[in-house]
């Protein structure tokens, strides 16, 4: 063994990137030089490109059509069209109500339905809500569904959902509006739905949803394909957020 | 401009992916499984889009959401095939490559093949394995092996560079091991590790007990 240089020990740790060509230029350069003279760096060379040539894909089985099918109708419906829209004479018609209706009648019909015109941006306990449930969907959910755990340390009692097909599979602690919550996540019908339980005053002292949960007794709002709602229960508030209408998300409450 | 609409976004940067993404997830399960991973993982990039700046670095943010999603849903089922020595099997690369002589290497690259390294991949430590799985059969780059890992990029090097040595040990010494069951010799290995079951054309190993 002639080669025996201390520089190996750094060398050979960038064999392998020299040979995916991922060493910047000056780098690449060092090793490509050290290359020249180094008979054994050499064969690292060539053993790190053959295990990597011969781990190389061959023809894989893609995704089924089902899959594929399931897949491609992810997201809320497309918006349906109306066909009586389409007609100009009726539109016109229908932009004038709308207009006569004003604002007042638009918003009586979403209070009728337990919803609100807010932006959820506006609500910290549904903007807070919102967020924390993206940061669990793309990062990290607690590893386990420990509801003896999440209860821990809660002064208010946090109940997991029992309706059948919900399955309970993550529950962690975090933070909304300020206050301790709990955060239970459930697979449902192919969808991940999250429950947040908070201490039912938390829920009361927010704007819009305190209004609609006095008047209707819930409260249910969709943003960007996300449904939102809310009701109180037993000394609690739940929150849940799923890719659903609120009318299915408040199923689950029923 | 009028912003184009959540949906259409989504299928022209998420939906490309949809092929090697099952098969990736074929690493871990197989069938209608991998595909329940992978349907998992549409939905919640589906909720999270919004969160994708760059629709270019899509595929491995696909990568490290269904990472997360097999995290979750294989808990306790652990994909690793009893672990070999490292030692061993680095001091076995260490032979190869140290040797003047071409014949070690020429006859370990002679003998490389895709399934016995596949299955060999199963047998050394999964952060080797992942590594050199996402790079070389699914073509990753390093900063994005890097963010689909969470570890830096350094560490990605080392890894992919690790884990081939570890490969080429490992088949180095199952020559071995088989040679010498071939000849009657059911004894440990040079490197301590013995075929599992005589009559498997796999890889598996154990640890022998005599150690």
């Amino acid at each position: 063994m002639t080669e025996a240089a201390p520089e190996h020990a750094l060398l050979q740790e960038l064999v392998a990137a020299f040979a995916d060509g991922e060493l910047p230029p000056e780098e690449a350069g060092v090793v490509e030089e050290h290359l020249r003279g180094c008979a054994r760096c050499q064969r690292e060379l060539a053993l790190q490109q053959g295990v990597s040539r011969a781990l190389a894909p061959g023809p894989a089985r893609g995704a089924s059509a089902a899959l594929r099918l399931r897949v491609e109708q992810m997201g809320p419906p497309a918006p349906r069209r109306y066909a009586f829209l389409r007609n100009r004479s009726w539109a016109a018609a229908a932009a004038a109500a709308l207009v006569a209706i004003g604002i007042t009648g638009g918003s009586a019909l979403l209070a009728r339905r337990g919803q609100t015109s807010r932006p959820i941006a506006e609500i910290a306990l549904l903007r807070d809500a919102v967020a924390d449930c993206r940061r669990a969907m793309t990062r990290n959910f607690p590893r386990k569904a420990d509801l003896q755990a999440v209860r821990e340390g809660l002064e208010f009692p946090v109940r997991a959902l029992d309706r059948p097909g919900a399955e309970l599979f993550s529950t962690w602690k975090t933070t909304l509006a300020g206050s301790p919550a709990a955060g239970l996540a459930y697979r449902w019908r192919g969808i991940v739905v999250v429950q947040y339980v908070v201490p039912a005053e938390i829920v009361r002292q927010q704007p819009a949803v305190g209004t609609a949960l006095r008047r209707k007794g819930f409260y249910a709002a969709s943003e960007r394909g996300q449904g939102i709602v809310a009701v109180l229960t037993d000394g609690s508030g739940t929150l849940l957020v799923g890719d659903a209408p609120p009318e299915e998300l408040r199923s689950l409450t029923l | 401009m009028k912003a184009e609409p959540k949906r259409a976004r989504f299928q022209s940067s998420i939906l490309p992916h949809l092929d090697r993404l099952v098969a990736l997830a074929s690493r871990w399960a197989a069938g209608s499984e991998a595909e329940d991973y992978v349907q998992e993982t549409y939905i919640r990039a589906w909720s999270a889009f919004d969160q994708l700046r760059d629709a270019g670095a899509s595929f491995p943010w696909l990568c490290q959401i269904l990472r997360t999603v097999i995290g979750e849903r294989r808990r306790t089922r652990a994909r690793r095939q009893q672990l070999v020595f490292v030692t061993e099997l680095e001091a076995a690369h260490e032979e190869i490559v140290a040797s003047d002589a071409a014949s070690p290497l020429d006859d370990l690259l002679a003998r490389l093949d895709a399934e016995r390294l596949r299955d060999a991949l199963r047998s050394i430590p999964e952060e080797f394995a992942e590594a050199v799985e996402l790079h070389d059969m699914h073509g990753l780059r390093y900063r994005e092996i890097a963010q689909v890992t969470s570890v830096p990029i350094g560490t990605v090097m080392s890894r992919i560079s690790r884990g081939r040595r570890l490969l080429a040990g490992l088949l180095a010494v199952t020559e071995e091991a088989e040679a010498t069951r071939g000849g009657g010799d059911t004894k440990e290995s040079r490197c301590g590790i013995i075929p599992l079951d005589a009559t498997s054309p796999g890889l598996r190993m154990k640890r022998n007990c005599d150690d």
